[in-house]
This record gives structure tokens, sequence and C-alpha cells, in this order.
């Protein structure tokens, strides 16, 4: 048993340090990518990003709904419906937002960019561009990489705005809520603190979500069960960091 | 350019500055390669002629198309060397290899087209990377190379609109768009109908002679890769079984080779995997059977 938790902690740690690897080259290519093939960038940015701005923008719209009607139901015992806004907003902004925008890209752009790459891999795609010479750490990886992480703060904005927007909908337009009280009380209680940790929060998701489904993909068993073993292993896996990481963060700067 | 550069000058050395390039283009010298406790080859020697079309055949499983990736880099042998134009491909740095892919055109088994770009994107993919030539002359170059393989008239269609043979030709038409020196093809013939076969096998013979290149053909398909090889090498259990050219293969005493060569179903390639006694296998006799 000892042995199997030794193997099992062993492999771990030699995944995770070849990951740590295939990032640095990543981010060692990014520079000349940003310059020489900024349009393959711009085209990932609209395919991970401009994209997934419909589930997003629903899924903000409910959320915000949802955060609204419980924030009413729970303060309106207290006499404090007025502040609904304040209780929405720092929960979208600084919480529910970049976790949940980074779940849902996992799940539209995450498991898209792994299988493309994986069925890259599976149809010899790498290898003919490795064979004429193009290096396709460059031409695929990268730019895939950096379109998630310029689209995930960019996504995270849209949610939270949208789901503002949908707590203000019920709050205000079906509960009653007084919408001077409920914007007033979310502007004097936010401080640009709270917004800058919802940013960091959404870029750090971004570089988690997209190393995920770029390392999957690049790295799937050449195979229809690989690249489906792949797809499912960039959804979990990033959903397990991503809430990790967003208790790390949040110990962090508390 | 300073690393390819460095390859001319070690290139140049072995010329003796004469210009003349030596007449083996590629060795493989002494090369043992394993995957994970299965050996596929042990202390393989073969050598490509330049200017020729030469055959690499054998039953499925042999490492043909390891020998491909041996020679091209994308695997490195456990042991021993493989040699370009003389020069041990281990040797060079990422940059180097590069330089020398240039050199190489590969036609995959099943064309591996970048399935997001027409065909005629297809083509250009290479020389876009590596020139900095203008669209109106990269246009030119890519019909041309199309023509060559007779499907200028496809260049508008997706890789999904185009039937396997098709497909085939435009990966053709992409391995020769940085007209290289060293043509390899990875089972060409495989899954084809018989007049894209034909269109196929005489691609690869005008090609060669055309462009005057040397063209590695991995195949199994005896008829069709007699029909356009100069030499051929026979792989069967992890080295050299025969060589030489197809007439004398189909003469040749080896039992092996002759089985290969006649496709005879039983013979030194046993018809049956290796497996346990089968009246003990069926009776349930053995402790490790299913």
């Amino acid at each position: 048993m000892f042995r199997d938790i030794y193997v099992t902690f062993h492999g771990f740690l030699q995944n995770f340090g070849a990951m740590c690897l295939f990032l640095a080259r990543l981010v060692q290519y990014t520079p000349s990518v940003l310059i020489k093939r900024y349009s393959l960038v711009t085209y990932q940015v609209y395919n991970a990003g401009a994209l997934s701005i419909v589930i997003i923008m629903v899924s903000g719209l409910f959320v915000g709904g949802v955060l609204g009607l419980q924030a009413y139901s729970n303060l309106e015992r207290f006499n404090a419906e007025d502040t609904t806004g304040i209780f929405a907003g720092f929960a979208l902004i600084k919480e529910i937002g970049p976790v949940i925008t980074a779940l849902l890209f996992a799940g539209r752009a995450g498991t898209s960019l792994a299988s493309e790459i994986g069925l890259m891999k599976a149809t010899d795609q790498l290898s003919a561009m490795e064979m004429m010479a193009v290096d396709p750490l460059r031409y695929v990886a990268v730019p895939r990489f950096l379109g998630g992480v310029i689209s995930m703060p960019l996504l995270t904005a849209v949610f939270t705005t949208v789901g503002l927007l949908g707590a203000h909908l019920v709050a205000v337009e079906l509960l009653g809520v007084d919408v001077g009280a409920y914007w007033q009380q979310l502007q004097s209680a936010l401080d640009m603190e709270d917004v800058y940790e919802g940013i960091i929060k959404s870029v750090v998701f971004g570089i988690i979500a997209s190393l995920m489904a770029v390392w999957e993909g690049y790295n799937s068993v050449p195979t229809a069960e690989g690249v489906g073993r792949a797809t499912t292993r960039t959804v979990v896996i990033t959903a397990i960091a991503v809430l990790v990481f967003d208790f790390m963060i949040t110990a962090w700067i508390l | 350019m300073l690393c390819y550069a460095r390859f001319r000058d070690r290139l140049g050395s072995l010329t003796n500055g004469s210009g003349k390039l030596p007449d083996k283009i590629i060795e493989v010298r002494d090369v043992d390669f394993s995957r994970g406790n299965r050996t596929i080859f042990r202390n393989l020697n073969l050598t490509i002629e330049r200017g020729q079309v030469t055959a690499i055949m054998g039953p499925s499983g042999t490492g043909k198309t390891t020998l491909l990736q041996l020679i091209t880099r994308q695997l490195r042998p456990d042991r021993g060397q493989v040699l370009v134009d003389g020069v041990d491909i281990a040797t060079l740095s990422q940059a180097q290899l590069y330089q020398l892919r240039q050199r190489f055109g590969v036609l995959f088994q099943n064309g591996a087209l970048l399935t997001d770009m027409s065909v005629f994107e297809n083509v250009a993919f290479p020389i876009r990377e590596h020139t900095r030539l203008p669209d109106s002359l990269i246009r030119h170059v890519v019909l041309t190379k199309l023509h060559a393989v007779g499907l200028r008239g496809a260049a508008d269609l997706m890789p999904s609109q185009l039937s396997g043979g098709m497909a085939r030709r435009v990966a053709l038409a992409r391995a020769i768009a940085m007209d290289p020196d060293i043509l390899l093809y990875d089972e060409p013939f495989v899954g084809l109908d018989p007049i894209s076969m034909g269109v196929i096998v005489k691609l690869v013979g005008q090609l060669n002679d055309a462009l005057d290149i040397t063209s590695i053909v991995v195949s199994h398909d005896v008829h069709d890769v007699a029909a356009v090889a100069d030499f051929s090498y026979v792989i069967a259990d992890g080295d050299v079984a025969a060589s030489g050219t197809p007439e004398e293969l189909r003469n040749t005493s080896s039992e092996l080779v002759k089985q290969f060569m006649h496709g005879l179903p039983d013979g030194p390639v046993g018809f049956h995997y290796d497996a346990p006694d089968y009246a003990e296998q069926l009776l349930g006799t053995r402790s490790d059977s299913r």
C-alpha cells in the first residue's frame, strides 16, 4: 500500500514538474508570439472569449438573480433589504464572478481547446508542423494559452456586470428595493481593493484554466479515448484548482 | 541563420570543399531502439543513396514508420547514429534540426492536413512560415505545386471536402512546397482506390525525377512499391532481412522475404500472435487462462 502511495505521489510530482516546465516554455515564447503571430492570438481571444459571451451573460443574469433573491429574503428579516446591492456586489465581484466564470470557461472554451489540440495530435497535424520546421508550441499552444489568459478577465467583467444587473432586476424591479439605495449602498461600500481582488483572481484563474486545457490537449494520448479523457481531465482539474486557488488567494488577501 | 551557416559549414567540411555531396544521403548506423520492453531495432544498418527511390518494406508492426521517425529525429535511437549528409542528427540543436527539416518533405499516412485551413493555405503554410515572399509569388508557387498533383482546381476546398486520395495528393503538394532534397512517404498507398493509388505511384516516380530529389517510401504494398523503387529494404525482427532491387528481392532464397513478397498467409511470420496452448486455454487448465 505504501508503495502504491509512493508511486502515485512520484507520478504526480513528475507530472507537476513537467507541467511547470511547459508553462515556463509558454511564457518564454509569449513575447515572440505576441509580436510575430498576434493575429493568431487575436483569433484565439475571439475563439475562447467572444464565443463564450452568450453562456457567460445568460449564466451571469441568473446567478445575479438568485443572489438578489437570496439577499433580499434574508436581509428583509432585519429590515436591511436596502443593502441587497452590497451583498450581491461583494459576492459577484470578489468571489462568484471570477470562480463561476472560470468554471464556465473550463466547460466551454477549455474543453474546446483541449479536444482541438488533442485531435490535432491524433491526426498527426502537430507532427506535420514539426516536420515543416514549425514549432507547434509556438504556433498552436502559445496563442491558445494567451487567448484564454486575455479572455478570462474580460469574461469575468461581463459576468459580474450582467450579474449585478440580474440582481437589480430581481431586487429592484420585482421585489421593490429602492433603485437609489441599491446602487448607492454598493458604491459607498465597495473599495478598489475589492475590485482588485476580483481582477487578481480572474487573471490567476485564466492562467490555470488555459494552462490545463493546453497541457491536457498537448499531452493527450492520440486516440479517441485519449482525447476524451484529456477533455474530461481539463474540466475536473481546472475546477478543483480554481477552488483551491480561490481559497488561497482569499486567505492571502484577507 | 547563424545556426544554418554552421550546419552548412559542417556540411562543407564533409564535401572537402569540392561542393559534391556524398552519395549516401542518409546512413543508419548500428541503431538500437526499444519501446518499453519491446525491441524494435537491434543493430540496424542501412543507407539511402542520393537521387534514388528507396523502399522500406516489411510486415506490419516491424517498425517502418518508427524508422522514418528516427531519420527525421522525431525519435532518438537508444544507441547508434543516424547521419544525414554525414552529419549525426542527434548532435543538432533545435534550431539546426529545424533548418535540416526544411530539406525534408514528409507525406504522412493520413495526410495530416491542417483542418482549419483551405487546400491553398495548407500548401502555402510552410512557404509563409519560412520565407518572406509576397502573396502574389506565393500564389504562383502554390498553384504550381497543386498543378503538379492535379488539384489546382481544388485550391479553395477545405480538407473535410476532399476524398482520401485527394487529401494525400494535397499533402504531397505541401510536402514539396519548399522544394525539399528528401521526400519521405509513410504508407502512401494505404486505403486508396486503384485509380488514386495509380496516381500516387506515378507521382512518386515523376517527382523524384523532375525535382531531382531522394525519395524514401515506407510501405507494405509490395507490387506498387516495386513499380517505382530503385532499391528496397525488407525489415523484419528488428533488422534488415533483405535488400536489393525489386527484381533481386523477388528471386530471393530467404523464406521470410519470399513469404512477404508473395503474400503467403503462413511462414516464418506466423498467422497466430504468440499465445498459450490452444487446448489448455480452452479447457481452462492454465492458471492464467481467460
